[in-house]
């Protein structure tokens, strides 16, 4: 288990080796994991200066959050009225929510610029989240969730007159908490990694988000990688992940097992 | 001071209320996000950048636009980072679709023609005669290896901002160590493969340095198999019409046999596709004697190499010939008149003789423009940099970069033949031949134009 562990451990510990390399040692020393040099932040210096990390965070706080806070709901809606309630075409409309889990970003660039520029989104956060604020791939889990929850366990709650909204609140999500946590986990990983929509959405760089701005001074094909600058700022970008994962660990590893999802 | 009773309604109430007061924060935020930004009075206008070489360039370059926005209190230019020089093209295209055209770019100087090809951009040369310069004098003051890719048709485009060639560097210790002279790199491809295997260490049937290395991997595969077919003599790419690319051709099948020479006849190179930081990191561990990189890695290489280093001319085989690389500023379709007005005091400040000279010594690239280097400190700056003039002399052989319609798609389907080749996959026979047979396809749209919808 120790050894597995290490192995998984080992482009992490690198990371944080050569992020506190100084400057200078060639690519024979910057393989190795033991730390033979006196550490030095000066990597993180040079990082923090390369980009509005600040804003960057606050930027990528408030997507995320926000992605996520939307998505709850209306994953939670979607999930449950595929998985009880009876109308037309249920099926259908089901597989075509699932379709959407085979399309490439790429493709719907475009479409989704346009339409953020008649909805007046375009260059704002609310344009970088809104076409994540329905996900396919969380309704679905949800829908499996809320399936798996004995029906008895409702028709208990209706028949103590127990409302809708009621129902969900105190009968069903309680029951299907892990996965919730489990696809938050999921989509606040995602946003906060992602590159490409938010950088073909936001022009104004106080509107930059984390990532955008790490590839900002990382992202090089003619010049050549200096890797002790590349270890720093993404970790710069993720610390906040890392720590929040340490803070809820053991409620995390719950949700994982419960949920079956990795 | 209110009762009990009060209290407790309050308490009961501070839910609901809590919450009202939540929607309505979240309202004004909502609001605060949606609203655009913009300043009275002042012509506002996107520039797009890439930043193709590490470091803090998108600062500076952000910090050399808040310089030009201070010095001109009625222009508001707002720097916009935008990826790689792919992501770059794609987010200008995709927000043009949407309505929204960026004012200006600094757009991959091969991608220029792809904007005129679709109508996408304004010529340069309608700023110049508008604001009465000489188009002429103008372009005279640009090398003439960066004029073609930045003039179509007679009618410049662009102003060619930053640029690069690919270059050889050398391991001045090695040389010396194989009985070779440092102060002569290669000239010709005879000397290269000969110094190459003199240079290569073998202990039983592994290598353990490699006389040569460079990379194969996308975007930097083309450009190198662009300058090896140059080398043999050839153009690679018809440049006064986009429709045609010269890869099932003697030229191109030399380059290309050599490139797999190196590595699988002569075992002087590894096999496989190369990564551009495998061939730095190479050199600079002295695995590698001899690396082609482009000049804009020549502040990156000065810095991290430990030893002492050369560079040299591309060497040859019939004619000493390079592509250039880099990136021009380009000013889109659908500016007010106000905002062209703008987009020309930025242009032409950010293009001059200065700023050039100064953003090529902060980069690496050399300046386009001639009379960057009759400026004192950048005559001092080559005197202490003997490197950089080498590579400055080198561009009096170079010629344009790859420019047809599709560009990307047109070199994929170059590169993704070299890189079968160098796998060991293909034969350069063949290889160039499929690499034709794909290229003619994707850029069939714009020749059934000239053939009379025959295809060719």
């Amino acid at each position: 288990m120790a050894g597995v562990g290490f192995v998984w451990s080992t482009p992490f510990l690198w990371m944080i080796v050569a992020a506190l390399r100084p400057e200078g040692y060639g690519p024979a020393e910057l393989a190795s994991l033991a730390p033979d040099f006196v550490p030095t932040l000066e990597n993180f210096r040079l990082a923090w200066e390369s980009a509005d990390f600040l804003v960057n965070y606050a930027n990528t706080l408030i997507v995320v959050c926000g992605i996520l806070g939307v998505q709850l709901v209306t994953v939670t809606l979607a999930g449950y009225a595929f998985a009880r309630l009876e109308f037309r075409f249920k099926e259908a409309l089901f597989y075509l929510f699932l379709l959407q889990l085979m399309l490439v970003p790429p493709i719907l660039i475009i479409p989704n610029l346009t339409t953020a520029v008649r909805l007046g989104i375009y260059d704002t956060l609310i344009g970088v989240m809104a076409p994540y604020m329905a996900s396919a791939f969380g309704t679905f889990l949800m829908r499996q969730a809320f399936r798996a929850v004995p029906r008895d366990f409702e028709d208990a709650a209706v028949i103590d007159g127990c409302s809708f909204l009621a129902l969900l609140r105190h009968v069903m999500l309680p029951l299907v908490r892990p996965t919730l946590v489990a696809f938050a986990i999921v989509s606040v990983v995602a946003h906060w990694n992602e590159l490409l929509w938010p950088l073909m959405v936001v022009n104004s760089p106080k509107r930059q988000t984390l990532v955008v701005g790490l590839a900002s001074f990382t992202q090089a094909s003619e010049g050549a990688a200096e890797w002790g600058l590349i270890a720093a700022g993404t970790l710069l970008v993720t610390l906040p992940l890392i720590l929040a994962f340490i803070a809820f660990q053991r409620q995390f590893v719950n949700s994982f097992m419960f949920s079956g999802l990795k | 001071m209110i009762s009990k009773g009060d209290q407790t309604m309050t308490m009961r109430h501070l839910i609901p209320a809590g919450r009202a007061k939540a929607f309505s924060l979240a309202l004004a935020l909502a609001a605060a996000l949606l609203s655009a930004p913009g300043k009275a009075a002042t012509t506002s206008l996107d520039f797009y950048f890439p930043t193709p070489v590490q470091g803090p360039l998108a600062r500076e370059l952000t910090r050399i636009v808040k310089e030009f926005n201070e010095k001109n209190a009625d222009i508001d230019v707002v720097a916009v980072y935008t990826g790689s020089y792919d992501d770059t093209r794609v987010k200008a295209q995709a927000a043009i679709a949407a309505g929204k055209p960026p004012g200006v770019a600094l757009m991959s100087a091969n991608f220029v023609l792809e904007f005129v090809l679709n109508r996408q951009i304004e010529p340069i040369e309608d700023y110049l005669v508008e604001n009465k310069v000489d188009p002429k004098s103008f372009l005279d003051d640009f090398w003439p290896a960066v004029r073609p890719n930045a003039t179509i048709d007679g009618k410049i485009y662009a102003i060619p901002y930053q640029n690069s060639t690919p270059l050889l560097y050398i391991n001045a210790d090695h040389f010396r160590e194989a009985g070779l002279d440092p102060a002569q790199p290669p000239k010709t491809w005879a000397d290269l493969v000969s110094y190459a295997e003199k240079l290569t260490k073998r202990e039983g049937d592994q290598v353990v340095r490699w006389g040569l290395t460079m990379p194969s991997a996308y975007d930097y595969c083309g450009w190198l198999i662009q300058s090896f077919t140059m080398a043999n003599g050839g153009l690679f790419y018809n440049p006064s019409y986009g429709g045609e690319v010269y890869y099932d051709q003697p030229s191109t099948l030399g380059a290309l046999q050599l490139w797999k020479d190196l590595a699988f006849k002569y075992k002087v190179m590894p096999q496989g596709v190369i990564d551009p930081n495998q061939v730095s990191a190479d050199f600079f561990a002295g695995k590698a004697s001899m690396v082609v990189l482009s000049t804009g890695s020549l502040s990156f290489i000065r810095n991290g190499a430990k030893f002492p280093y050369r560079v040299g001319f591309m060497p040859r085989n019939v004619r000493n010939a390079v592509p250039i690389g880099g990136g021009s500023l380009i000013a889109f379709a659908g500016l007010t008149p106000e905002q062209r007005k703008a987009a020309w005091r930025f242009m032409s400040y950010m293009t001059s003789a200065e700023q050039l000279g100064y953003w090529s010594r902060f980069t690496g690239y050399f300046s386009p423009r001639k009379s960057s280097y009759d400026l004192p400190e950048m005559k001092e700056f080559i005197a202490q940099h003997p490197d950089a003039l080498t590579a400055l002399e080198q561009l009096e052989y170079a010629g344009p970069w790859l420019a047809v319609y599709d560009t990307v798609a047109v070199r994929k389907a170059m590169e993704d033949q070299v890189q079968a080749v160098l796998s060991g996959k293909k034969e350069p026979g063949q290889a160039v031949k499929d690499a034709q047979k794909a290229a003619d396809e994707i850029m069939r749209p714009l020749t059934e134009k000239i053939t009379g919808g025959v295809g060719p």
